[in-house]
């Protein structure tokens, strides 16, 4: 019983120091826009790589959502013949929920892997104590273009995601149920999903606000080489993918209550 | 211009660092010598403050790392360079970018100015025109020495050398070892880890020597030489007499 007690507790102190160093971590990248003190050619170098890491990507996963969305209510659609419900049903599955979640699991696989991998080699390799030694902020230089980097390109992507989803949408319905693809994206536009549409964008944003917190936390603390760095990337892959989940459900209730 | 007083540093729970209390004067040369893993590139990012000790300060003329914020510390280590035992050159940047970070960084020279430094700092480490290579092109001696050009082109008074010889031919580390020599300042203070004692002895104007966690003797090279203590005969043994000649 004690034991089991001991665990259950270091359990819990190991998640209140998780995301208690997450949201310092967090505190420190916000204190380093006021004044801003961004490095402009890491800031530059951060927007590059996560747009281009990011783009084929979500992509690819957008493209294949959209068609999913109506492969799956196809079946229906043909049955009961109410095709015209086909735009909504795909925009509206897309553009609210599934389009931000699966296009942020897919972005933290790519892109923050890549950073906690990319940050957790500098620190085991004392390039991050190097630039201490030099007189700079790692978090200012380091951390805060990566997390503004994610934040606005996966907003963006999310948009970008959203219209290659009905892109995707719209070509399996004409391949399968031969709805063609004017009447489809009409038939989206009718169902007048604006606020859905805006609240998958704002869950992109957030969804690359937890991502670049989490990547760049594991990647900072990690420690004894290669080896080392494989567990972080292991182990904030998994917390990006639960932190998705969480601010996703928490942006959901704010939004419903508004 | 550095003292060190009673400073203790242990990792999760075993001691690395013990009750330490040095001063260096300005102008010297310190060689920190002991045996692998007695904790002297430890005390090389407890002088810079890179990390803190469990007990104890470091003092840099008169200034209390231990007391300050983020800004004064940044500020004092404008003034420090150091070379890293595994380079930590920068692997996204070329090594024209890495050499000239500090003097971007400090803002005082024009982009021309900047270009001429590395120049002629690449030049005085022995590789001329590699400005655009990138760390993952070069050889373990070659980032040694970019290394050892980006920790000393800003001019900084305090240097701070992990091992600049390690995994070096005896031709660079004896060119390495000068070009300590020549860069350090009568008015600054160079601490020198190696494990190249014979290299060291026509470096080095005083002798730290760690043991067990301690000190375990410090002095010039003439008590060196003087001295009967088995650890310190261990440790010069390599080329004992030329060591300490």
């Amino acid at each position: 019983m004690t034991s089991f007690l001991t665990r259950i507790g270091g359990t819990v102190r190991s998640l209140v120091v998780l995301t208690g160093g997450m949201f310092l971590l967090l505190m420190k990248i916000l204190r380093s826009f006021v004044p801003m003190a961004c490095d402009s050619r890491e800031t530059w170098r951060a927007f590059y790589k996560v747009g281009v890491k990011g783009f084929p990507i979500v992509v690819l996963t957008a493209l294949f959502t959209g068609a999913i969305m109506v492969l799956q209510s196809g079946h229906y659609v043909a049955r009961t013949g109410a095709t015209s419900l086909l735009g909504w049903a795909a925009g509206f599955a897309v553009f609210a929920e599934i389009g931000p979640i699966l296009i942020g699991l897919m972005f933290s696989g790519r892109v923050g892997a890549n950073n906690t991998a990319e940050l957790g080699t500098m620190v085991v390799t004392e390039q991050v104590d190097a630039l201490r030694s030099l007189a700079i902020e790692p978090t200012a230089y380091l951390v805060a273009p990566r997390f503004l980097a994610m934040t606005l390109m996966l907003f963006l992507l999310t948009a970008m995601g959203d219209l290659f989803a009905l892109v995707g949408g719209a070509a399996t319905a004409k391949v399968m149920l031969d709805v063609p693809v004017g009447i489809f994206f009409q038939q989206v536009v009718d169902a007048q999903l604006l606020d859905e549409y805006w609240l998958g964008l704002l869950k992109g944003m957030v969804f690359g606000m937890s991502i670049a917190v989490v990547s760049c936390y594991f990647g900072l603390r990690a420690s004894g080489g290669a080896a080392g760095v494989g567990r972080a990337v292991n182990a904030s892959v998994v917390a990006a993918a639960i932190s998705i989940f969480v601010t996703d459900y928490v942006v959901a209730l704010l939004w419903g209550a508004m | 211009m550095i003292d060190v007083r009673h400073l203790s540093i242990s990792y999760e729970g075993s001691p690395v660092l013990t009750d330490m209390t040095f001063r260096v004067a300005k102008g010297t040369i310190l060689g920190v010598v002991g045996a692998g893993g007695v904790g002297k590139s430890v005390l090389l990012k407890l002088l810079c403050g890179l990390i803190q000790p469990d007990d104890g300060d470091v003092q840099i003329d008169g200034l209390s790392i231990r007391g300050l914020d983020d800004d004064a510390l940044a500020d004092l280590r404008r003034r420090m360079g150091m070379l890293f035992q595994n380079y930590a050159l920068f692997d996204f940047m070329t090594v024209g970018e890495n050499v000239a970070f500090p003097l971007e960084q400090a803002r005082e020279d024009s982009p021309q100015d900047i270009q001429a430094k590395v120049s002629e700092r690449l030049s005085e480490v022995g590789l001329p025109g590699i400005e655009r290579m990138y760390p993952r092109e070069l050889s373990g001696g070659m980032k040694k020495r970019v290394s050892l050009a980006r920790a000393t082109i800003a001019g900084a008074n305090i240097l701070l050398y992990d091992d600049p010889a390690a995994g070096l031919d005896p031709v660079t580390s004896s060119k390495i070892f000068s070009l300590i020599r020549r860069l350090h300042s009568s008015e600054g203070v160079s601490v020198v880890v190696s494990h190249d004692i014979d290299r060291m002895v026509g470096v080095c104007d005083e002798w730290l020597v760690l043991h067990q966690g301690r000190i375990w003797f410090m002095g010039d090279v003439h008590a060196v030489r003087a001295s009967n203590d088995p650890v310190i005969a261990t440790l010069f043994d390599t080329q004992p007499q030329e060591a300490v000649r």
